[in-house]
């Protein structure tokens, strides 16, 4: 059964087309990545894709969409803003629950940030804010995650642990990276960009580094 | 060879944020013939020397009342700022509905001194006609504020949040503490203006500053007048001292108990002004008829809205020229291209002072010492915005790094380097700055100009207050349509 | 931070609500110089509070009309207006009062006065050579400097003011006008006699600088006027304590201070003609 169908028109911003019109349907847990150079319209594709679907997916936007002033603990609350009422939210705000800091020390504590609850997320490293991001997404608890390169900021092993992280999370996800080995391990259908079209759409065992080198 | 045909000669053409400041700079010129600049005073210098002589020997008049009119001064300025923080933030969440655009428009192109004026009438001196003629035309101005403050907040924090959070949620977990910064600088930048205004209430007859200096002033008592305004400037001068994170709801707090207590207020009055005070004179009568509302509008129009207006508009012309060449000459004294950290201090001194003294209180220093015409509020209007947007433009050429082999001559760097890159800034500021003047000069009619405000004035003295609601009423469209004028003129310059 | 607010405006509205106790509070037309004003009538509201055996209040305000306002909207209940000023303020308080004026207020009379530089001197007359002069009045709402001078002046010269003089302003106080006119600010004025003369016996005025050129017909002016519904409020046969209270201040001293020699009854027909000159001067619908 197919989670998304996306059937897009030409896509762009300020009346340019980045990318030519799309068709893609996305089976229920199935782990997507996009690949391809950086402005070739992966980012286009991922937000046309939230646009469309909202209410199923969780975001990790490449610009992480973190509150700087806030504490690293209200940016992952805030994935469930809408699980609760105004006055829980109004509440948590200001004195936030026991019960919610519960439910969010695990999820720190996988991450390797159990230590910075309610430090604020301006005074975090960059790699520290992009596992904030995914706490967020972790948090949501929605069926499909659209990540714009989650990993960046962090080095190998805990980019690794990361991403095994959202891969046991959620079983639908539409990622982009430019890192194609971790595409290759993540990945089980592979999607490359080239000048705004979609070049090849594979499944991942049938694939090698050298063939999506091409693509760089 | 030498080119002798000039056609292949490229013309030169002036930047057009220079030809947009020559325009206006044309058009003040062209009102000047028709702008009373006289000196009437027969020996200014009398006054002036009597004036600067109260500053060398100032004298506190009974310290217990100028000390209960500084703090009333403050608990106005707190609480009519407070609450207009959170009416305009209310309104700035509506501000994408047209009507509600209007309606903040209009609040904020009144006045306080009218706003006042028009409480007055049916709460008289009591602590609300201070505290609501500063919150009503502060909401709307912080409603303008507040929602661009809003809209230039990154968008991505929002987006990501889940498909059905509530809009007060999102609003609090992103779009607020997002913008927090920028709230709280410009409600901090508002609240010395609300200081400013809540002094100048007193001239109407609530117990601040103003109430004494206008005493003291037309009194002649220049020591009392001298100690007055170096308290008033030491109280703006020292708000970083005072004013903290938290102090600030200790001073919204206390504010009402330092308003005085006044007279009390009766309700029915209220009522009354509505329906029948405001209410046009020949529509009150059993005999109403369209003709004769029609006469009674034409008959205002010519003898009092038209020359006021006119008034109004050639005086505020000529005050902005004058401010915007008077902010040009001041901005290097504080620039540090230009002076030594020492160089700069009495510039900085006198920008403080010049900013910090109300245009209103100006003017009427003025009049008493140049006798009535329009100079007094042409040097008024120019020194308080000059002075505020030379700051403006100071500050601004401080961040600029100039390169190693800059001109070393200051004349050279002022127009080759400094006028350059500050001028799109220095015209923003001034652009800005043009519905405030024009506001400021109509009101300045209270005074005796004979500016829009001259005919209220009037009309509320003559118990006319339905006259005096419409004339305000005009003096609104015009600050609206100069506001809607500078904005499209800004834009063309910025596109 | 929005519960401190309203926090705060709910306890001014209450202690709004809790002044409401009867105080009699009365004020006066702002005429003067504000420190005259102020000790002047806190002696009478001494004299009052002692006399009426209640308590008893003067709230200054800044503008003429800001007294009719306080008097119309019932925050004072007792007002020592001008005759345009208790004219107004009846018109729109039915059932208010004349109780009193001044032994010389039914004769009272304006009196121009005019810079040396002018080289004018005193006459029977305003002379034709006042054209395109500058002038000014008091306040924009007083009887002696506004309304009868204004009068006089359309009567002489067939013409408003406006076109009169090269310049025309509202000193807003008869001593201001004095301190305008002497200065050179203004080159005439029109104010009340009895301001100059006592400005004049203190000698606060330079009569070298400014002199006075001419003096107005006599008409009636300053009184005391109270609200119509105080018996109710205060008890029967108050408004009559209160005139005679009026009628029987004779401490020179209190006296000296407006200045008058005395105090007699009035009643609402001694200001006919300035109501009738109002109208005509269009001060009044």
């Amino acid at each position: 059964m197919s989670a998304l169908a996306i059937h897009s028109g030409p896509l762009g911003y300020d009346g340019q087309t980045v990318l030519q019109p799309v068709s893609l349907d996305i089976q229920a847990g199935e782990q997507l990545i996009l690949l391809g150079k950086s402005g070739c319209g992966k980012s286009t594709l991922l937000n046309h894709i939230y646009t469309e679907n909202r209410k199923e997916c969780a975001l990790i936007p490449q610009g992480l969409g973190l509150v700087d002033r806030l504490s690293v603990f209200h940016n992952i609350y805030m994935g469930r803003l809408s699980h609760y009422g105004l006055l829980h939210n109004l509440r948590n705000l200001v004195m936030p629950a026991a019960a919610r800091v519960d439910e969010i020390l695990p999820l720190l504590e996988r991450l390797g940030l159990s230590d910075k609850c309610f430090a604020t997320v301006a005074d975090l490293s960059g790699g520290q804010r992009q596992r904030v991001a995914v706490a967020r997404a972790l948090y949501q608890g929605a069926s499909v995650l659209l990540a714009d390169e989650p990993v960046s900021a962090l080095d190998g092993p805990e980019a690794d642990r990361v991403m095994s992280l959202l891969n046991q999370h959620f079983n639908t996800a539409v990622i982009t990276l430019h890192d194609v080995e971790r595409a290759l391990r993540y990945g089980q259908r592979i999607i490359a960009i080239q000048h705004g079209e979609v070049v090849l759409d594979e499944p991942a065992k049938r694939l090698s580094v050298n063939t999506l080198n091409a693509f760089y | 060879m030498r080119f002798t045909n000039t056609m292949d000669r490229p013309a030169y053409r002036w930047p057009r944020g220079v030809r947009i400041a020559l325009w206006f700079l044309l058009i003040a010129l062209a009102c000047i013939p028709f702008t009373d600049l006289e000196i009437s005073s027969l020996d200014p210098w009398i006054d002036l020397s009597r004036l600067l002589r109260g500053f060398m020997a100032p004298q506190l008049m009974q310290p217990s009342l100028v000390i209960e009119a500084l703090l009333a001064t403050l608990a106005f300025a707190f609480a009519g700022v407070g609450l207009a923080v959170v009416c305009g933030f209310v309104l700035a969440l509506a501000f994408n509905n047209p009507v509600m655009r209007g309606f903040c428009a209009l609040l904020r192109s009144i006045h306080e001194l009218f706003w006042a004026l028009i409480f007055l009438q049916f709460f008289g001196l009591h602590p609300l006609t201070g505290l609501l003629a500063i919150a009503v035309p502060y909401a709307g101005v912080f409603a303008r504020m507040f929602a661009e403050i809003l809209d230039q907040v990154p968008k991505q924090p929002e987006q990501t949040l889940p498909a059905d959070t509530g809009y007060l949620s999102a609003l609090l977990y992103t779009r607020l503490p997002l913008a927090w910064p920028h709230l709280v600088s410009y409600t901090s930048y508002r609240l010395e203006c609300g200081i400013r205004s809540s002094a100048i209430l007193g001239f109407v007859g609530l117990p601040t500053l103003g109430y004494y200096l206008e005493s003291s002033f037309s009194q002649g008592y220049y020591p009392e007048v001298a100690a007055l305004l170096i308290l008033f400037y030491l109280l703006v001068a020292s708000k970083k001292l005072w004013l903290r994170r938290w102090t600030f709801p200790v001073f919204i707090v206390g504010s009402p108990f330092f308003m005085g207590e006044g007279m009390p207020i009766i309700w029915g009055n209220v009522w009354r002004f509505f329906s029948q005070d405001i209410v046009p004179a020949p529509l009150r009568g059993s005999d109403a008829s369209w003709q004769s509302l029609i006469d009674w509008f034409t008959h205002i129009l010519i003898d009092q809205a038209l020359p006021g207006v006119w008034n109004t508009l050639i005086l505020s012309q000529v005050a902005l020229a004058v401010t915007g060449l008077f902010a040009l000459s001041l901005f290097p004294l504080i620039s540090r291209h230009c002076f030594s950290p020492a160089g700069r201090l009495p510039g900085h001194l006198f920008l403080v002072i010049a900013r910090s003294t109300p245009e209103y209180l100006l003017a009427y220093i003025l009049l008493q010492l140049l006798g009535p015409s329009m100079l007094p509020a042409v040097i008024a209007l120019a020194i308080h915005n000059g002075a505020l947007i030379g700051y403006l433009t100071g500050r601004h050429s401080n961040e600029i790094q100039l390169r190693h082999d800059a001109p070393r001559r200051r004349l050279d760097r002022y127009c080759y380097e400094l006028l350059p890159r500050t001028y799109p800034a220095f015209l923003s500021f001034m652009l800005y700055r043009w519905e405030v003047i024009m506001r400021e000069t109509a009101i300045l009619g209270v005074l005796g100009i004979q500016t829009i405000g001259f005919f209220v004035d009037s009309a509320i003295q003559e118990i006319r207050f339905d006259v005096a609601l419409l004339l305000i009423l005009i003096a609104a469209m015009m600050n609206i349509f100069v506001d809607l004028i500078a904005r499209r003129v800004q834009r063309s310059f910025i596109g | 931070m929005f519960r401190v607010l309203v926090r705060g405006l709910l306890l001014m509205l209450l202690t709004g609500a809790v002044n409401a106790a009867p105080v009699f509070v009365f004020t006066a037309i702002p005429d003067q110089d504000e420190t005259q004003l102020k000790q002047r009538f806190q002696k009478v509201a001494d004299y009052l509070q002692e006399t009426l055996q209640t308590e008893v209040r003067f709230v200054p305000v800044k503008s003429y009309a800001a007294t009719i306002t306080a008097f119309r909207n019932n925050q004072v209940q007792l007002a020592w207006f001008g005759g345009l000023s208790g004219v107004k303020a009846r018109e729109l308080v039915p059932g208010s009062i004349a109780l009193a004026q001044g032994i010389e207020d039914p004769e009272f009379k304006s009196f121009f006065i005019a810079n040396s530089a002018t080289g004018l001197s005193a006459a029977e007359h305003l002379p034709a050579s006042v054209r395109d002069l500058t002038f000014t009045f008091g306040s924009k709402g007083s009887t002696s400097g506004r309304l009868m001078p204004e009068y006089y002046l359309r009567e002489q010269f067939g013409e408003s003011p406006d076109d009169l003089f090269s310049r025309v302003g509202y000193s807003g106080n008869h001593s201001r006008t004095i301190a305008l006119v002497e200065s050179g600010a203004y080159q005439l004025g029109a104010l009340n006699y009895k301001v100059w003369e006592a400005a004049v016996a203190d000698g606060k005025v330079d009569t070298s600088k400014v002199q006075v050129i001419w003096e107005t017909p006599s008409y009636p002016d300053y009184q005391w006027t109270l609200r119509g519904d105080m018996d109710a409020i205060y008890g029967e046969g108050f408004s009559e304590r209160v005139q005679q209270a009026l009628l029987n201040m004779t401490d020179p001293e209190l006296l000296s201070s407006f200045p008058r020699s005395g105090f007699i009854p009035a009643s609402n027909d001694d200001f006919e003609p300035v109501r009738v000159v109002a109208k005509q001067v269009g001060l009044l619908d």
